[in-house]
């Protein structure tokens, strides 16, 4: 037994060895090559950026016709022409990936203001457990807090929930299953599932009765993506939490930008009860965020009218420049209280806002 | 549960300080606990199918006992036996194969038939129905006693660390070893540790490096060139070898953390002279079971040559049907039979004095080496195709694009990590890594222990890829 005490010291000692050896000289290699999306925490704070904009594709999708491809952090940084803004943009993120790439930042950085994207669909299960979360999670298995040894022990050994597409949607199903819609009047159905199964049978008809095969799935697709429940158990609530306590940590300003969603679709292909499960959930995320100190929500939730909607076919916060610039605008004004000297108005957008 | 999964690294710890914890009587249950656990891990439904064929298995061999003085009603035990497991194997492993060539068959007589069935084969099914009729035939045999006690032989189908992908134990080692009162000694726990490093080394530093280009290129053959194919090939002849090598010997240090002995499974197969050297050194826990119950059953080599070139043949197509359902498999097993006797046919042909130089030896028995792992190498392409077009598209793209096409980067750490595996498969040709260690200087031997496992937690391959033999 002593000679195995004597052995297991000898390994502790290997291994302090072998992981300063690692962060030495192999970690940040692997970083790039693993979890690159950690270049964009390393650029912001390379770039001195005072403010930084963390977002999914809501950012930088344009329209196929549009000639101009500004994001909304870009149209947003108009705003402040002596502010350094950088964005850390990623495609299906969410606010868990958002909390690690904020991690890498550091507090002695330039950093003052956190702008973190707030998309009501990612509290919903299909995103939660969307089958992009295997490639989503394991490029933050690096990015935990271990010493950078264990982290790539942990990506070695498949330390993040590998899943198949089937495995993943099985997941989604089961919460479509059982997560109740907490509806405070009598409604039809008992969950998101038996809704959505409604919708596809009985369809959506026009004005003259008729069924719409291409509206009724979108209606479907509409009753998948917003028709939750978000309650202080939810895996989202909790990433926002984490990013509230971080960004408190450090001494930043946090700003949640509540993304606009389609409300008029919603209202049109589903009706009243969708509409009050998203307006019930938007409240529920006012009410825990907005009386935060330090935290300010910026609500967009209905700025942003059907037209200027890309995706007319799917549920996305994908928007043409005038939505972008609307966003934009909406959150400079909150951003100017924290730079009240440096808040200019551009010329482009009063041009654009003509629209409005 | 797989090996290299953070589950296992936990689990296994667990069990062992269990194993050591737990008085000798209670260590059975622990041990099956865990080995269903161990199982349940990837499908658990699938354990019922594990219960049906153990208890078939076990009433068989005690009747057999009872009934010894029976021959006819001991061997109809056996029979029954031996059907019922086989099928299982035959519905869960080539039902879907079985029909959909069924299928085929009607589709080319012009009769629409929609016979295909889709089952999901369940976990190492080959493996543990091997072992299981293993014991029957050796109760049978009277080579072994039944056991009575239904935990002991349930933990000796299931018996964790050989249970999905073997080796396929025979009752007289592992059964036996169950019974025994292992004490808790410092060398199993040093063997133990030293196999289950080498193991992970060669499976995710060497196999699942080789598999990201092997896959890459047999994915997407239209886009590679002749020399990329041919090198895909070289690396599937070591992706596969390292792959099931470095489970069988991750298997090897688990068992031996508790004091088991199970089989060796390979003997650096590659350094081969003939193919029928080669099936002395590959999968040896298979080959054993083929030999004991097919081919010295069908009359083995004491026979005229043409019933031993037919027993050869069976043999081996059974052994290709075993490793998957499908023609490519089966060719694969057809193609290495056929090269045995034809190996044999022009040793007989050809007599051959052994040189009188040492250097002249030396050479002719590399060039053998290198023959053998050429002709095995060209094989696996039957085994690694999906079917038969995707083999004719890698034989075609191999021989008729070296203009065309992309030349595959190679990471330059590749070739190390392969050539390090080459070394110590030269080096432990007549040994294995935990014994090689045994008489090293402690300075080397730590030294080496840095290295193997910087690598494994540093160079390893992060891609997801299953241990191959899953499948069978």
């Amino acid at each position: 037994m002593k000679k195995l005490l004597i052995h297991i010291g000898m390994v502790l000692a290997m291994l302090m060895v072998l992981n300063w050896v690692y962060s030495k000289w192999f970690y940040k290699k692997d970083l790039v090559e693993h979890s690159d999306i950690v270049e964009m925490s390393w650029q912001v704070t390379e770039d001195s950026c005072r403010i930084i904009y963390l977002a999914e594709s809501s950012n930088n999708h344009f329209g196929d016709d549009e000639p101009n491809h500004r994001k909304i952090s870009d149209f947003t940084a108009d705003y402040f022409p002596m502010v350094k803004l950088g964005h850390l943009t990623k495609e299906a993120s969410h606010a868990q990936t958002h909390y690690y790439l904020l991690k890498q930042i550091p507090k002695e950085s330039a950093v003052e203001t956190v702008v973190e994207t707030m998309n009501l669909r990612s509290f919903g299960a299909g995103w939660i457990y969307s089958d992009l979360e295997t490639a989503l999670r394991k490029q933050l298995v690096l990015l935990e807090d271990y010493p950078p040894l264990m982290n790539r022990f942990l990506l070695a050994f498949e330390a993040y929930p590998i899943k198949s597409k089937d495995e993943w949607n099985a997941l989604v199903m089961e919460h479509w299953k059982t997560d109740p819609l907490g509806f405070p009047y009598d409604f039809e159905w008992n969950n998101t599932h038996q809704w959505d199964s409604a919708m596809a049978w009985r369809g959506w008809h026009d004005a003259e009765g008729h069924r719409d095969q291409q509206k009724t799935e979108l209606a479907c697709h509409y009753i998948k993506s917003y028709g939750f429940q978000i309650t202080d158990d939810n895996p989202r609530v909790k990433d926002f939490d984490a990013i509230v306590e971080l960004c408190h940590e450090r001494g930043w300003n946090l700003v949640f930008n509540l993304m606009a969603e389609n409300v008029d679709k919603a209202n049109e292909l589903v009706g009243k009860d969708l509409m009050f499960l998203m307006q019930r959930n938007r409240e529920y995320l006012l009410n825990r965020y907005g009386h935060l100190e330090g935290v300010t929500i910026v609500d967009n939730f209905d700025l942003v009218r059907d037209a200027e909607f890309i995706d007319q076919n799917w549920t996305t916060e994908h928007y043409y420049e005038y939505g972008r610039r609307l966003i934009a605008h909406h959150l400079a004004q909150t951003l100017r209280h924290f730079y009240p000297a440096d808040y200019h108005d551009p010329d482009s957008l009063r041009f654009a806002l003509q629209r409005q | 549960m797989v090996f290299n999964s953070i589950a296992f690294v936990v689990f296994l710890p667990i069990v062992v300080l269990l194993f050591y914890l737990l008085p000798h009587k209670w260590r059975w249950l622990m041990l099956l606990a865990a080995s269903c656990v161990f199982y349940m891990w990837f499908v658990p439904k699938y354990i019922l199918i594990l219960f049906i064929t153990i208890v078939i298995d076990y009433a068989a061999g005690i009747l057999m006992e009872r009934y010894a003085d029976q021959p006819r009603q001991k061997k109809s035990f056996m029979i029954i036996s031996i059907v019922s497991t086989l099928t299982v194997l035959l519905v869960f492993k080539y039902l879907n194969f079985l029909t959909e060539n069924l299928d085929q068959l009607c589709a080319s007589l012009g009769m629409e038939t929609h016979l295909m069935t889709h089952i999901i084969l369940p976990i190492g099914l080959s493996f543990h129905t091997f072992q299981s009729m293993s014991y029957v035939i050796e109760v049978y045999r009277g080579h072994q006693k039944a056991e009575r006690h239904f935990g002991y032989y349930s933990l000796y189908v299931m018996f964790f660390p050989q249970l999905v992908t073997g080796p396929i134990e025979q009752p007289g080692n592992l059964l036996r070893q169950l019974h025994e009162k292992k004490e808790f000694r410092y060398e199993n726990i040093s063997k133990g540790m030293r196999l289950i490093l080498f193991g992970f080394f060669i499976k995710m530093v060497v196999a699942d490096h080789l598999g990201e280009y092997v896959d890459e290129v047999y994915g997407h053959l239209d886009e590679y060139n002749s020399w990329s194919v041919w090198l895909a090939m070289f690396f599937y002849s070591f992706q596969i070898y390292c792959d099931f090598f470095g489970y069988s010997t991750i298997a090897l240090g688990s068992a031996k953390l508790m004091g088991f002995d199970i089989t060796d499974n390979f003997r650096s197969p590659y350094l081969s002279k003939s193919i029928a050297e080669f099936w002395h050194r590959w999968h040896i826990s298979l080959s054993t079971w083929f030999r004991d119950y097919v081919y010295i059953p069908l009359g083995g080599s004491r026979v005229k040559f043409g019933r031993w070139a037919f027993n050869i043949l069976v043999v081996f197509v059974l052994s290709g049907i075993w490793h998957g359902a499908a023609w490519t498999f089966l060719l694969w097993g057809f193609a290495h039979g056929l090269l045995h006797i034809v190996e044999k046919v022009l040793r007989n042909r050809i007599p051959t004095k052994e040189p009188q130089s040492k250097w002249l030896r030396i050479s002719i028995d590399a060039l053998c080496v290198v023959k053998t792992f050429v002709l095995v190498t060209l094989f696996w392409v039957m085994f690694r195709a999906t079917d038969f077009e995707h083999l004719r598209s890698i034989f075609v793209t191999a021989f008729t694009n070296f203009g065309g096409g992309e030349q595959i980067s190679v990471k330059s750490g590749m070739w190390l990590y392969l050539g390090l595996f080459i070394l110590s498969d030269v080096l432990l040709r007549n040994t294995r890594f935990d014994i090689w260690c045994e008489n090293k200087p402690l300075v080397l031997r730590w030294l080496l222990y840095s290295t193997l496992v910087f690598m494994v937690i540093a160079c390893s391959s992060v891609n997801n890829f299953p241990f191959i033999y899953f499948q069978f």
